[in-house]
Parts: C-alpha cells; sequence; structure tokens
C-alpha cells in the first residue's frame, strides 16, 4: 500500500504544533506564487525575494491565529504582500515595475490556450504597453486577476480590499484599457 | 469584453516573472535565527544592565564615564560591560554565501563599496539572508588572514554597542554622518528592520569604525590607523 502524501490541512496542522519540516513542504508549495506576489507589488526582486522569506516566516510564527479549515493560500498571500507593501513604502516612491513579456509563454511548452485566441507579438507589446500604462492600483489588480490567475477573493486578500473593491476595480482597468487601445480589443 | 478577457490571459502566459529562488533554505535559517535571538535577547540586557551597573561601581572619574558610557550615536548607546560573550574566529565563521560584486550590487542595491587608493576589490563577497534585507560581507585578504573586513546592513539604527573595559570609543563625523570608531572588541546591539533586536559581534581583535549612511550601517574592522579607516569609508560608494 502505497501511503498517500499528507494534505494541505494536515500540513498545516503539523506546522502549526511546531514541525517546521510540515512547514518547508508548504513554502516549497506555495513559494512560486508568493514571489511573484512579492515582485509585483515591491517591484524588484531583491526586496521580492526578501518579502517573501520573511512573510513565510511571519505566517509560521502566526499558524496559531490562521484559523483551522480555511483556505491557506489567501491567508499567506495576504501577509506576504503586507510585507512587500511595507518595503516599497520605505523605499518611498519609485518608477512603477514595467513587466516584459517574452516570445515564449512563461509556462515553458507554449501551447495555445484551450480559447484558442493567439495575439501576434506585437498586439501583445501593445497590450502589454497599455497594461503597464494604467495606475498603479488597477495594474496590480489586472496582473493578479489575469496574470497569475487568483481569484477574486484572493486578490482581494492580496491587495487588502474588499471583494467588492476588487470587482469595480477590474472593470474600471478594462474600460481604461480599452481606451487606450482604441477599441481595438472592445 | 470577452474578447480583452481572454487576451489577458493569453498575455499573462507570456508575461515573464525573474525565476523564484529557493525560499525555502532562507526561511528555515530565519526561524532558526529567530529562535536564538529570543534565546539571547535576555542575555543581552542582562549584560546591558550588568555593564551599566559595573559602569557605576568602578572607580571611572565620573565625567568620563559619563561620556563613554552614553555616546549617542543616532540612539545608539556604549555600554561597557567587563567580559563580552566570545567572538567565532573568523574562520568558522557563517559569512554566509559567497556570490560575485555584481551579484551583490544586485540584491543590495543600496551596498557601498570603497574606493580608496590601494584598497583594490575585495577579494570575498558573501551574502546572508539571516536578517532582513541581507547583510553584505566584504572581505579583502583570505578567511584566516583578513586585512580588512566590512559588513553592511540595513538596520534601522544600532542602538547599544557593548565594550570591553580597555576598549576606546571616539565619536566622530564620517560624511556628515555620525559614526564611532572603536579600538578593541565589542558587541553591536541593533534593531533590524522589523523591529528585532540582533546582536553582532566583531570578528578582528583590531580597530572598527563604525557609521551609518542612510538607512545603511557599516563596519569597517582592520588593523589600521583612524585617518586610514576614515579614507576607505569616505570613499565608500
Amino acid at each position: 500500500m502505497v501511503s498517500r502524501p499528507p494534505t494541505e490541512s494536515q500540513l498545516v496542522e503539523q506546522a502549526r504544533n511546531g514541525d517546521e519540516a510540515a512547514y518547508e513542504e508548504l513554502v516549497r508549495a506555495h513559494q512560486g506564487i508568493a514571489f511573484r506576489i512579492a515582485y509585483l507589488v515591491a517591484g524588484n526582486s531583491a526586496e521580492a525575494e526578501d518579502a517573501a522569506q520573511e512573510g513565510f516566516v511571519k505566517a509560521y510564527c502566526a499558524l496559531g491565529r490562521f484559523r483551522r479549515g480555511a483556505p491557506f493560500r489567501p491567508w499567506l498571500l495576504q501577509i506576504v504582500a503586507n510585507e512587500a507593501r511595507n518595503r516599497r513604502r520605505s523605499a518611498g516612491r519609485r518608477a512603477a515595475l514595467a513587466l516584459r513579456a517574452g516570445e515564449e509563454g512563461s509556462s515553458g511548452g507554449a501551447a495555445p490556450s484551450p480559447e484558442g485566441i493567439v495575439l501576434a507579438g506585437e498586439e501583445r507589446g501593445q497590450l502589454l504597453e497599455a497594461v503597464n500604462g494604467l495606475r498603479e492600483e488597477e495594474r496590480l489588480v489586472i496582473a493578479c486577476r489575469y496574470f497569475l490567475e487568483l481569484s477574486e477573493e484572493e486578490t482581494a486578500a492580496t491587495l487588502g480590499v474588499r471583494a467588492g473593491t476588487v470587482k469595480s476595480r477590474t472593470s474600471r482597468a478594462l474600460a481604461h484599457l480599452r481606451e487606450g487601445l482604441g477599441e481595438a480589443h472592445g | 469584453m470577452a474578447e480583452l478577457d481572454l487576451a489577458l490571459r493569453e498575455l499573462g502566459r507570456h508575461v515573464e516573472f525573474p525565476p523564484t529562488p529557493d525560499l525555502a533554505s532562507g526561511v528555515r535559517r530565519r526561524l532558526a535565527e529567530r529562535r536564538r535571538i529570543w534565546w539571547q535577547r535576555p542575555l543581552v540586557i542582562a549584560l546591558a544592565v550588568l555593564g551599566v551597573a559595573i559602569g557605576a561601581v568602578l572607580a571611572v572619574p565620573p565625567a568620563r564615564t559619563a561620556v563613554l558610557d552614553w555616546l549617542g550615536i543616532r540612539g545608539a548607546r556604549i555600554t561597557r560591560v567587563e567580559k563580552l560573550p566570545p567572538a567565532p574566529a573568523v574562520g568558522n565563521l557563517d559569512l554566509g554565501r559567497r556570490i560575485t560584486l555584481r551579484e551583490a550590487r544586485r540584491r543590495a542595491p543600496w551596498l557601498l563599496v570603497p574606493s580608496a587608493e590601494r584598497v583594490g576589490a575585495p577579494d570575498l563577497v558573501s551574502f546572508s539572508a539571516a536578517i532582513p534585507g541581507g547583510k553584505i560581507t566584504l572581505l579583502w585578504g583570505t578567511r584566516r588572514d583578513v586585512h580588512l573586513l566590512l559588513t553592511e546592513f540595513r538596520g534601522e539604527a544600532f542602538i547599544e554597542k557593548l565594550v570591553e573595559p580597555g576598549a576606546k570609543v571616539e565619536l566622530l563625523q564620517v560624511d556628515g554622518s555620525r559614526g564611532a570608531w572603536v579600538g578593541g572588541s565589542h558587541v553591536l546591539v541593533y534593531r533590524d528592520r522589523n523591529g528585532l533586536v540582533r546582536e553582532d559581534t566583531s570578528r578582528l581583535a583590531g580597530k572598527t569604525l563604525l557609521w551609518q549612511r542612510g538607512e545603511v550601517t557599516l563596519r569597517l574592522e582592520g588593523d589600521f590607523s583612524k585617518q586610514e579607516a576614515l579614507r576607505i569609508a569616505r570613499s565608500a560608494r
């Protein structure tokens, strides 16, 4: 009989009891998304690495306050994003992070999306430029929802706002994008 | 509407993020460090209290004690203690991971590197993620025969320094910011960016120049004259 790997809630429970090895598994499972969020918010990769690490440490220390049975990821992302925001604030105003797109899909094997839409390089560049031109709060909501594919709930936790605000901000951002693109994607 | 939605999702698959570093080992180190600090904190406070008590009891001329024991460097206090906690030998010291100077500058955009004549490029650069924001150590010479050691990190301010009775401490200015010149071993107690109190022991038995530039605390250790140390410190860019 093959033993089943522990579920996330089992790992959380073990970590809560002081099992650092269990917590390390949780770190490995979520470090990709945590780092990307920190990168989006903090604006550079060194600060992002620091913020994500510290976020994981703070989450570990706060596990006692974590509500049993609740989803772990949004809770964690909220802590990490907070760390990243603090770093950005203490670094003062800085030019916003400009996202770049590569030729290949970032997931590696550029499989076409199930919806079958494929943008030409030029269109992609225009769209990305329009996203980079958005106000920071709108750019972040687009990046969370579409680039990192977070749920509305997770986006709300990450940005520290209510789910309703995520909805309204997203539709405002989409309207601005449409304006910026001259209705090309209307 | 639907088309823009899909286009954004498709774009998302092409957006480039830097590769995710291995966070797990850094998290493990920080958790261990946190345990160590919590354990040591009472010790540091006890030492500081002991230092004050000894300072009060010893027959040092009162005026001199006042100056030496309560030198303020951006809120730092200098406290004399009878005996310092043992310092690990440099060769055994965990300086962190060896990296290139270019990598150090990328990880710590705030890093200052001396460009004084006869100093040259550091022979060893290391990065330790044990404290928030990281700590960079630049070493000239070899691990066994250190000529110069420069430690830099972003701490709020150093809040306390413990020095041995024989140590000389002098307040001075380095490029307009306050600093201290210490002859003898010392322990630096400071508050990191998350408000945690940390402790750092000097690595060399020589002299130390300690100063702060903006958010960055710099500590230069070596067997040099004060003028030489200041010359190196002022050349840091």
